[in-house]
């Protein structure tokens, strides 16, 4: 049970600690002074008034509203509602000393796990070493095997990640989770700029903020260089599920934003293992996909064959080398939640160095001894379900009631290897302006990463904050709000 | 009809182009301020502006210790009412000419131009404020839109449209010639792909004065090389604010106007398009953008002369003292 709390790299996370107070504040020293780097924007606010504030915030939702940036949440048996986007005006601040740490945490991390993915689908040495239990991939639902000994372009994996980071209480970044399969967010990420720019431009005249909007161009650039035949006249389409997906707003932003086509699954056919857009000039070779459909669906020659979202064939061409895929079908297996409690022992056994970023301590309900603890103390515990995201399938221990608790223990039983528990990090908060108040509430955020001829992360990212007072879950599909995230230049 | 109402719907649509270009300009600039570019200087990202207004030597005149600011710029180019290329006296020489040929045009349009230069020229009694001052560009923008789409609906094509139409095209296309000569000089690019973000910003921001920044990247999926922003700003016929798109409309709207015998605009206006037919991207930066684009604007301002004597002068007969 230990085992995962000597991999942790810097230190241990006390699990006693809980409660609202022990937090890290984003905005407030200890003594409810803002952080220097909050000084500015705290100044500007004082001699402007906050009632200005409340012109800003109903102006930032109009603008919004009228853009059409929106997002679907999607409840049981229902049918999904369109939200404008939520987004809270006041910015969250990292300096760039903060942000150094953060973007070689990422670097490294991103790495040590496309050599792993790489590892995982050719020789396994990882596995025949003993470094990563072979039953635990074996049993995951996101390793592929149809895919093994398949050489992607450049060995790359994960072309788009998406790393969700927050803060202990003494502040400490921690890694939460790896979203390596269709990370989303990004567009607003950058929506979030575009409005924030636009409604309070004089909080800007005060940092020297580090641009975000080139994001686009980076990723084009990334899908180019994967191009089989070349970057020149390279063919890229963006393959979303269609407009009903929770993130088809996203899909359609990148598609304008790169200037390619943004097609469905119905839009392109394989033939002779290559993959074809059906135009209005007849069938157009397609080099890039960049595709926002999961593994399953993709194809139903190879994955789920009930799937009408996803191309027949589309596996076989990437196979044969005529066509690459961003990210490269069974990338999931690395952002298992249970694969997640390996990944500093991943870091050190590919690169030989120690992680930059530390992991939460993660119990896996495979271990018999794991589990009857986290069965005993399920109060203070998240358990998540290790192939879910977006908050779906996860237990708030704190605020859980005994029911749910019975329910999650009994499918724990059932299926060990499909669940994975953590102690109850208190995420660290912000203020936010909401209703005319300033209130704290807890966020994390996710940086962007490409991986093209290298990797490059963004700085700035898409900062979640959870919009009910005290609750810990940002997820946007559970109501969660964002912010602008600010990356200072110096 | 009248030279005098010629006159009047051309220099009515010439300046509304230009108030138009002048927000526009002003506005990427404001917007792209907000965020750090490593090295630019104030002065870098504001003097580029003064040039393409020819405002240079005005300024000059006005701020003897030559520094160039934000606050400065912005208010020279937006409300100064000593600069005869200033947005709001843009504006205001529009309604006038609109008040000339009022039973010319439609109701609408006079309305909304009306409109729009009060509601300017009311928001102007106090100086713009740099940060307020993105709000007040698109508003512009959007009123400018809304009197050229009702132009677009509700106007005949006729004699009064070709003028109106030759008049936004002209001064368009001088728009055009100065904004990528001013940025692309600046730019210094060498002809590879270039792919820092201050490069992508920079570039972007060209393409976006010349709202034409989303159709590009769909154009080309290269990202953004000098030789593509030229074949794309200069000789797209496709893309309404390139110099060859400007030619042909001119070409159009002069058909609706009809030649005046042996007036020069004709063979004028054949002279440019001499100019554009048979380049390529690559043979104008051979030759060199800037004098590519300095001959452009020479034969562009002869076209402007001729269509003066011919139209706007009036013509006095043999028998005239």
């Amino acid at each position: 049970m230990l085992r995962q709390f000597q991999s942790g790299g810097a230190g241990q996370i006390q699990m006693q600690r809980a409660g609202q107070s022990m937090a890290y504040h984003e905005f407030y020293q200890d003594d409810f002074r803002p952080r220097d780097h909050y000084l500015p924007m705290w100044e500007h606010i004082q001699t402007t008034g906050q009632q200005i504030l409340g012109a800003k915030a109903r102006d930032a939702h109009l603008t919004l509203h009228t853009e059409g940036v929106t997002f679907t949440v999607y409840s049981n048996d229902e049918e999904g509602i369109e939200r404008v986007w939520p987004f809270d005006i006041l910015p969250r601040i990292i300096t760039a000393i903060e942000w150094a740490q953060i973007e070689a945490g990422l670097k490294q991390r991103i790495r040590a796990l496309n050599l792993f993915l790489k590892d995982l689908y050719h020789g396994q040495r990882i596995l025949k070493d003993g470094v990563v239990p072979p039953e635990l991939i074996y049993r995951g639902k996101d390793f592929r095997r149809e895919i093994m000994d398949i050489t992607p372009p450049h060995d790359i994996y994960t072309h788009i990640s998406g790393v969700d980071l927050i803060r202990d209480e003494d502040g400490r970044y921690l890694v939460l989770e790896d979203n390596l399969r269709t990370p989303s967010g990004v567009s607003y990420m950058i929506e979030n700029r575009i409005v924030e720019r636009r409604i309070l431009p004089e909080f800007f005249a005060r940092y020297r903020v580090r641009r975000v909007e080139h994001y686009p161009a980076l990723l084009l650039q990334a899908l180019r260089h994967l191009s089989p035949r070349g970057a020149d006249d390279a063919t890229i389409v963006v393959l979303t599920p269609g407009i009903f997906n929770s993130a088809y707003f996203e899909h359609t932003f990148l598609a304008k934003e790169m200037g390619v086509e943004l097609a469905e699954g119905r839009d392109l056919v394989c033939k002779n293992d290559k993959v074809y857009l059906k135009t209005t000039q007849g069938l157009r070779q397609v080099d890039v996909v960049y595709r926002r459909v999961d593994d399953d669906f993709l194809d139903p020659l190879v994955f789920r064959s009930d799937s009408e979202l996803g191309v027949a064939g589309i596996i076989n061409a990437w196979r044969a080398g005529n066509v690459a895929l961003a990210n490269a079908p069974g990338a999931g297996i690395a952002d298992d939640k249970a694969v997640y409690a390996y990944v500093p022992d991943i870091i050190r056994y590919y690169l030989g160095e120690s992680p930059i970023l530390p992991s939460v301590p993660t119990y896996q309900m495979t271990d018999h001894q794991d589990r009857m603890y986290v069965l005993d103390n399920m109060e203070k515990m998240v358990i998540k379900a290790v192939a879910e995201s977006g908050g779906y399938g996860m237990l708030m221990g704190p605020s859980s009631t005994t029911a749910q608790r019975a329910e999650f223990a009994r499918k724990i039983e059932e299926n060990p290897r499909n669940y994975i528990a953590q102690p109850v990090i208190q995420l660290s908060r912000h203020i936010c302006y909401l209703d005319g108040e300033l209130e704290s509430r807890h966020l994390d955020l996710r940086p962007f990463s490409i991986y093209g001829s290298d990797i490059e992360v963004v700085p700035g990212g898409l900062t979640r904050v959870a919009m009910t007072k005290g609750s810990l879950v940002v997820n946007s599909s559970q109501g969660g709000g964002s912010k602008d995230t600010w990356v200072l230049a110096d | 009809m009248l030279s005098r109402i010629a006159e009047s719907l051309y220099w009515m649509t010439r300046h509304l182009e230009r108030a138009d270009n002048t927000a526009r300009v002003l506005d990427i600039n404001v917007v792209y301020m907000l965020e750090a570019d490593e090295g630019a200087t104030e002065e870098m990202q504001w003097r580029p502006l003064l040039t393409i207004m020819g405002a240079d030597e005005l300024y000059e005149g006005m701020h003897a210790d030559g520094r160039v600011t934000v606050q400065r710029v912005i208010h020279l180019l937006t409300q100064d009412r000593n600069n005869p290329g200033s947005l709001l006296l843009s504006l205001k020489f529009a309604r006038e000419n609109a008040r000339v040929v009022r039973d010319r045009i439609s109701g609408e349009m006079w309305e909304a131009l009306n409109e729009l230069w009060l509601s300017a020229d009311k928001h102007l009694k106090t100086t713009l404020q740099p940060w307020r001052a993105a709000e007040f560009y698109a508003f512009i923008h959007r009123q400018v839109a809304a009197f050229f789409g009702l132009t677009q609906s509700t106007m005949m094509r006729g004699q009064a449209y070709g003028f109106m139409a030759f008049g936004s095209l002209q001064e368009r296309a001088d728009m055009t010639a100065r904004i990528l000569d001013t940025r692309y000089h600046l730019l210094l690019p060498d002809l590879k792909l270039v792919g820092s973000p201050l490069d992508y910003y920079q570039w972007g921001a060209l393409l976006k004065s010349l709202s034409g920044f989303e159709a590009y990247r769909r154009t080309y999926q290269g990202g953004i090389r000098p030789i593509d922003v030229v074949e794309f700003v200069v000789l797209d016929t496709d893309f309404p604010r390139s110099l060859a798109y400007c030619v042909d409309g001119m070409e159009r709207a002069l058909a609706r106007i009809g030649t005046w015998p042996d007036g020069a605009v004709p063979e004028r206006l054949a002279a440019l398009r001499r100019h554009l037919d048979g380049a390529t991207p690559q043979g104008i930066l051979d030759l060199g953008l800037h004098e590519y684009l300095d001959d452009f604007l020479g034969l562009l301002a002869d076209l402007g002369t001729a269509l003066q004597r011919d139209y706007f002068e009036a013509h006095l007969g043999d028998d005239a003292q």
